[in-house]
């Protein structure tokens, strides 16, 4: 199994949640935006962002509201509530406590 | 999710055009960077396929009344009976209007079972007369019968078997009663029933159990076992159990409702593998 898959499938929630939290935002922005901050490292099938965003919004994290554009389209933006504040810095905290953990572990030893 | 679906391919197709693809390139390529249309599915699925424990209580509890009905040998009052009946129609009919939310199938099972019950009692009419019944009352009983199950099965196949779960089983019980004029005299079945009870309560806990575990559990292979395995399992039981033999139009029926509880979930296993 692909490891760099798996991680990013276990952080997939945490990622949309930090990206919304930003900004209001939208499904095909939140894939451009990921790769562009990530410089093109992560890559996902686009299909199943939208499942993670309706789970993200089953738990009441986020909330998704359809915008009418000046062109007439319509787009489905998300916003991060009072929950998914509190829950990303919950998961943002842990992950720096176990990244710097990583790091301490992994780092080579000086003589 | 359908829409942002289409939203987001819209927006791929026209930036991939920006970049010089034709409009058929470009289409091509947003539709495959979307990924397998069947993980989609999947993950789509379940995500909305997990029930909250309040609609998994709420889908158990039609089943958590009857065993209630004969734990408490309340079944012969007929003011604690009329309230549930009342109860079922009232909850039925509104979960029918509110866009049939999951917690509704059960329900809507019990709500038939007037239906099919009625017809049994007719056809155990005497002197030809349980015939002149099956001609009128069948067909229009029947008719009933299948639009709602196709209504159902619309939505999904399996919400079709979770409605009618427990028909097998209050099939298999109640013809254990008595055939033919023995249910008519109500001294005879009312006296098996009284024996029966706390068998009859353990079946309808073990509907309930069931029912949680299809409402909250996610992947559909797992929804299909929870579903499938005790309801056969208490017709069987119930079945070997029973030291009354079933007439001509008891194994008719019950085969009936074996049918129509177990080919939705026979067909999902089918399309699964």
């Amino acid at each position: 199994m692909n490891y760099g898959r798996e991680l990013l499938k276990g952080n997939t929630d945490s990622l949309l949640l930090c990206l919304i939290s930003r900004e209001p935002t939208y499904g095909y922005q939140i894939v451009k935006e990921l790769e562009k901050r990530s410089n093109g490292y992560f890559q996902f099938k686009e299909g199943t962002l939208y499942p993670a965003l309706h789970r993200l919004e089953r738990d009441k994290l986020i909330e998704g509201k359809w915008q009418t554009l000046s062109n007439g389209q319509q787009r489905r933006y998300y916003y991060i509530t009072a929950k998914g504040q509190h829950v990303l810095a919950t998961r943002l905290a842990t992950w720096q406590d176990f990244s710097t953990a990583v790091s301490a572990v992994i780092k080579p030893e000086t003589i | 999710m359908a829409e942002e679906l289409y939203t987001h391919l819209q927006d791929k197709t026209r930036e991939l055009e920006k970049q010089g693809l034709s409009k058929e390139e470009a289409a091509r390529i947003a539709i495959q960077s979307l990924g397998s249309p069947e993980l989609i599915a999947q993950e789509i699925y379940e995500t909305h396929a997990q029930g909250s424990w309040r609609e998994a209580f709420f889908s158990a509890l039609p089943h958590f009344l009857v065993a209630l009905l004969f734990a408490s040998y309340y079944w012969q009052n007929v003011v604690f009976l009329s309230i549930i009946l009342t109860l079922t129609v009232s909850i039925a009919i509104y979960g029918w209007h509110k866009g049939k939310p999951i917690w509704l199938f059960p329900w809507l099972g019990y709500y038939l079972m007037p239906v099919v019950v009625t017809g049994i009692l007719l056809l155990n009419l005497p002197q030809g007369w349980g015939w002149m019944a099956a001609l009128i009352y069948i067909p229009l009983a029947l008719f009933a019968f299948i639009y709602i199950v196709r209504q159902t099965a619309r939505r999904d196949w399996l919400y079709a078997s979770l409605m009618l779960a427990p028909m097998p089983v209050i099939l298999a019980w109640f013809l254990t009663l008595g055939t033919g004029n023995e249910l008519l005299v109500s001294d005879i079945w009312i006296a098996r029933l009284q024996t029966k009870a706390p068998w009859i309560v353990i079946s309808f806990i073990a509907l309930a159990a069931a029912t949680i575990g299809f409402i909250r559990l996610k992947p559909r292979r797992y929804k299909i076992i929870s579903l499938s395995i005790p309801p056969l399992v208490i017709l069987l039981l119930v079945t070997l159990a029973s030291r009354v033999s079933i007439d001509f139009w008891g194994c008719l029926i019950l085969l009936f409702s074996l049918f129509a509880f177990a080919t939705p979930v026979w067909m999902e296993a089918r399309a699964q593998s």
